[in-house]
């Protein structure tokens, strides 16, 4: 069957000269029909612009992009035909009303009068907007707009659907409607490639992903294949009825943890050996006269693997490279 | 062959669709009103005040202003707004070529001048009392000039960028020279030998001299060459627009 998607040795150099740093350097991957492929990475490590070359917005440096067979070099015509496109900021018409935003995209891809209007009834009512189908998109909020931009790209059926970011920013009902969504297109056979900085969220929805990190694919497998890839990331999560002063320093000392993380009300110990961890862990808790309330060990999140493959550190990852979650502390020398 | 003009077919009817939704969208945005609707006709009637004018020579004045400032204002204003939303990439992204949506662009600035131009035609008729010598050749002429010189403000609005702003000081600039240098405020025949040389550079004078032909029956140059300059101008306006936009593709814009 052929490949939804085929990148074969992609290249973009943003430098008019050729000489700067590359955005994508010579990537390779393959989708396949049906699936949802996550494309994650840090800020600035090569998504969008990979994205943007797979959805002829973008001209490659170098390299070939077959989209359902269709080389984009070619003739990008076909291939554009099949695809829908919902980029990270929702790009509706907010002068038009939902309904006529829908009336012109099923337009520009040639979709019959009476075919358009079943669909977009179909899509309105699905995603909650059909009351509100004569309003001006304007009026809308966020959460509607993203919808109404998803329903944009899918009114034609598409067979390969890019999603940019599709969730962040959106109350947890609306990502939710969407998470929805994108496993019922899935189930309907179309193929979903979408970038996402939430790694939860294609944990919970790819069959694989990829992580690019400076340009390059530094893994691409299932999650739960990635995730055993990385048993050093392994953690022991345990919360006491008190959390006192200085805690987070000795608790950093013990032996055989990399890293502490607070999340919440609980510490995240992070270790290459949980049973090496626990005997130590315990006789803590008795000299310092703590008492439990829970303790776990978990296995390497997805973050996990991708905090480890972009050499970020645990604790790290947020909309902005730059900005820092407090609570972690890094054991030195690990 | 079939396949061909299915293909043609759609993207006409693309092209359409475009058009259609741009004028729903942008013609009654305040940017386009401005730029657009009140400009030409601030500045003709700046440039009539206290001036012995007769009444058909200043509606073909009125005409040529009007067609070639409203026509121009479409590119610059709608295409940067469309890629500060995203909404560009919607149409980069759908099932046409490069050349179907510059097609589309272009026909919403030529009918808002088309429009603008039939106010003026009526002010001139009702309020400065002219008279119109050949009315086709009127009609062809606000018809080819508007294509023109929407094709010309396209190429603005094809520079990569994501501010309006950016553009419009270009766009506004240029235009002014254009205008400044042809046969509009001083008649070709009071010319001196060089600043007419230098107006022929200028599209607008044949558009000028087109429209005097068309309501005072007479023009300083051949009818044909008029037409010929017009028609040929649009095509090659597009040429630095598709261009630009390549470059943009390049770019990331």
């Amino acid at each position: 069957m052929t490949h939804a998607i085929e990148v074969h040795d992609l290249t973009k150099n943003y430098s008019s000269s050729g000489s700067g740093e590359l955005a994508v350097d010579q990537i390779n991957f393959t989708v396949e029909q049906g699936e949802i492929f996550g494309f994650l990475g840090p800020n600035g490590a090569g998504k969008s612009t990979t994205q943007r070359m797979l959805t002829t917005l973008l001209t490659p440096t170098e390299g070939q992009i077959l989209i359902l067979g269709h080389d984009l070099a070619d003739d990008a015509y076909p291939a554009k035909r099949q695809i829908g496109l919902v980029p990270e900021e929702s790009n509706v018409y907010t002068e038009l009303t939902a309904w006529d935003n829908l009336m012109f995209t099923g337009r520009l891809y040639r979709m019959s009068k009476t075919d358009r209007g079943i669909r977009a009834e179909e899509l309105l009512r699905d995603f909650g907007l059909w009351e509100k189908k004569d309003v001006k998109a304007e009026e809308f909020s966020k959460g509607m707009k993203r919808r109404l931009s998803i329903a944009m790209a899918i009114i034609h059926k598409p067979a390969l659907l890019f999603l940019d970011e599709p969730t962040p920013g959106l109350d947890v009902q609306s990502a939710r409607t969407i998470q929805k969504l994108i496993r019922q297109l899935s189930s309907e056979g179309t193929t979903v490639f979408m970038t996402t900085h939430q790694i939860e969220e294609a944990n919970q929805l790819c069959d694989r992903v990829a992580i690019i990190s400076h340009g390059k694919i530094a893994a691409i497998d299932t999650p739960e294949k990635l995730k055993q890839t990385f048993q050093q990331v392994q953690s022991v999560e345990i919360s006491f009825t008190l959390s006192p002063n200085g805690l987070e320093e000795k608790l950093a000392t013990l032996p055989e943890v990399s890293t502490v993380l607070k999340i919440g009300d609980k510490w995240r110990l992070y270790t290459e050996s949980p049973p090496a961890l626990l005997p130590h862990l315990i006789k803590f808790t008795e000299i310092e006269n703590l008492d439990i309330v829970s303790l776990n060990t978990l296995a390497p999140s997805l973050e996990d693997v991708f905090l480890q493959i972009t050499g970020q550190q645990i604790g790290s990852v947020s909309e902005e490279p730059s900005s820092k979650k407090t609570g972690m502390k890094r054991k030195k020398g690990k | 062959m079939k396949n061909f003009w299915t293909r043609t077919i759609d993207e006409l009817s693309q092209a359409w669709i475009v058009t259609l939704k741009d004028i729903k969208v942008y013609y009654l945005r305040p940017g386009m009103i401005m730029f657009g609707f009140l400009m030409p006709f601030f500045m003709f009637f700046s440039f009539s005040v206290k001036r012995e004018m007769a009444a058909g020579d200043g509606m073909a004045r009125l005409l040529a202003l009007t067609i070639f400032f409203t026509a121009a204002a479409a590119g610059p204003f709608i295409i940067p707004t469309e890629r500060r939303l995203g909404t560009y990439d919607r149409l980069l992204a759908a099932p046409m070529s490069l050349l179907t949506l510059l097609a589309g662009k272009i026909a919403v600035g030529a009918f808002f001048a088309i429009a603008v131009s039939l106010i003026a035609v009526i002010i001139g008729i009702f309020f400065l009392n002219a008279s119109i010598a050949q009315p086709a050749l009127m009609i062809a002429g606000i018809v080819i000039g508007s294509f023109t010189f929407s094709a010309m403000g396209l190429i603005f609005g094809s520079i990569p960028t994501r501010n309006p702003g950016d553009v419009q000081m270009p766009s506004t600039l240029i235009r002014w020279v254009l205008l400044f240098v042809s046969g509009v405020f001083v008649p070709l025949s009071e010319m001196s030998t060089i600043a007419r040389g230098i107006s022929y550079l200028s599209p607008l004078t044949y558009a000028q001299d087109l429209m005097n032909h068309a309501v005072l029956g007479t023009g300083e140059l051949a009818l044909w060459l008029n037409l010929s300059v017009l028609f040929l101008s649009g095509v090659i306006f597009l040429l630095p627009s598709i261009k630009l936009h390549k470059r943009g593709r390049v770019l990331g814009y």
